[in-house]
């Protein structure tokens, strides 16, 4: 029974995690970054910060799977591969992290509503940080120009939550 | 669900070692971001090095993409003119007749240039491309407009060279890697076009507005001095972008200006030209080339 259990597909026994499970979280928001890169010219930045949603997907779905300071590299790696300026997502995904890190101590509780309300007030904030920065090089954006790019990052929480969920569950062989 | 187990260490000391000191490097991680941050706002050219490596190793990914989708596009249209040839042939035809009595009439008015242009002794400045190169990305998650072309350094192109279609201006190049361009469009809030009316030559300056729109306003205040339908073109002003190029057509009027759209659609553009700028010394001093720290 055991040994015939063991060599089927899709049986629960012999499962475990892959090989490189610990960098799996880090080289999924890594390549999330890169989907800016999709030759498509828009009139429009309408996408949001793939990148920048997956880190947030993956802190919220787990505490302990990316430290604090991993935000840093992969936020230069962010910055480099989109052409924004540099150093910006670098401070503003340690200050989510670091924000983040503080509120768990202070949160008796996490539900989905309560993940993606934080999601929504970080990503509200990093645009709003790089508008500021925008205005500093000399592109100063209405407040309404940047609701439409916010409230499509706000609705696609959901699929990144859904996608750091589903690569969790196979990163660990489940 | 209660919170997870992230920042609770337990009563291990070397858990909460482990924990604090990761918490002190994710702000050191900050620290050194708003660092590069405020150099990237104060000093932007000393990461030219930088980020034009990046370019080169980012623009491939684009470049073979974008060959992809356009096989893509092609197999669909192309399926689609099969389909629609006896109709679509008919049309062309009488296309083709109508364009053969304009370039009769088009050369007899060039002859005529021509001459006149010898009596009034003008001498033409011509413009030499540096490159042309595709247009393979864009900004797509800022409200910034750039967007990257497929020639750099390699060939001759430098930052703060003027970038044309044959429709129209397209921007500047402002990062230069090997072998890939970023170029700041027309479009961008902060791309600002000394420009003038096709119509009455009347100056005008031409702001992006970040949403694939164009600001017009009239250097002279007065009367709206816009008519929809109206075409700017470069105006030579400052010595960047050659004059005579068009940039926008007006699209509506507002209070005391236009808002108007490109003329050149990066999306559709398959060749952006990449020029020299129309005076030398309109380009900016070269970069230093100590790397960025």
């Amino acid at each position: 029974m055991v040994r015939s259990a063991l060599g089927r597909p899709g049986s629960t026994l012999d499962r475990a995690p892959k090989k490189l499970a610990r960098a799996i979280p880090a080289c999924s928001i890594a390549f999330a970054s890169c989907l800016g890169l999709l030759p498509v010219v828009a009139e429009v930045g309408w996408m949001p910060d793939t990148g920048f949603l997956l880190l947030l997907a993956w802190r919220l779905l787990r505490g302990d799977v990316i430290p604090a300071w991993w935000a840093a590299p992969l936020g230069l790696w962010n910055d480099l591969v989109l052409g924004l300026p540099i150093g910006m997502s670098v401070a503003s995904w340690s200050a989510a992290m670091i924000l983040l890190d503080l509120l768990d101590r202070r949160t008796m509780w996490r539900d989905y509503w309560l993940e993606w309300l934080l999601a929504a007030a970080l990503l509200s904030l990093a645009e709003l940080a790089r508008r500021q920065v925008d205005a500093a090089m000399g592109a100063s954006t209405p407040l309404v120009a940047i609701l439409p790019p916010l409230a499509i990052a706000i609705l696609s929480f959901p699929l990144a939550a859904w996608t750091a969920s589903a690569l969790d569950r196979w990163r660990l062989g489940r | 669900m209660a919170a997870g187990p992230g920042a609770r260490a337990g009563w291990s000391r070397r858990a909460q070692y482990g924990l604090f000191f990761s918490f002190l490097a994710a702000i050191a991680g900050l620290l050194i971001g708003l660092a590069l941050l405020a150099l990237s706002l104060v000093a932007p050219s000393s990461y030219a090095n930088v980020r034009g490596v990046a370019l080169d190793v980012t623009a491939p990914v684009s470049r073979s993409l974008r060959a992809v989708s356009d096989t893509v596009d092609g197999l669909f249209s192309g399926a689609g003119n099969y389909w629609d040839a006896a109709r679509q042939n008919a049309s062309l035809r009488a296309q083709n007749q109508a364009l053969r009595r304009q370039s009769i009439q088009a050369r007899a008015i060039f002859g005529e240039n021509r001459q006149l242009k010898a009596a009034l002794a003008l001498r033409e400045k011509s413009v030499v491309a540096v490159a042309s190169g595709r247009i393979v990305g864009s900004s797509l998650e800022s409200e910034r407009r750039y967007a990257v072309i497929s020639v750099g350094s390699g060939d001759g192109v430098a930052s703060g060279m003027p970038v044309r279609s044959a429709d129209g201006l397209i921007g500047r190049v402002i990062d230069v890697g090997r072998t890939a361009a970023r170029i700041l469009l027309v479009s961008d809030r902060a791309n600002i076009v000394p420009a003038r009316m096709l119509r009455g030559g009347q100056p005008v300056i031409a702001t992006g507005r970040g949403d694939g729109t164009i600001d017009l306003r009239p250097l002279e205040v007065g009367r709206n001095p816009f008519r929809r339908g109206d075409i700017v073109v470069t105006s030579g002003t400052g010595g960047l972008y050659p004059p005579g190029v068009p940039v926008a057509r007006v699209l509506r009027l507002d209070d005391d200006g236009a808002i108007a759209a490109p003329m050149a659609d990066p999306s559709d553009a398959s060749f952006a030209l990449v020029e020299r700028p129309y005076e030398q010394s309109a380009l900016p001093e070269p970069a230093p080339t100590e790397p960025a720290g």
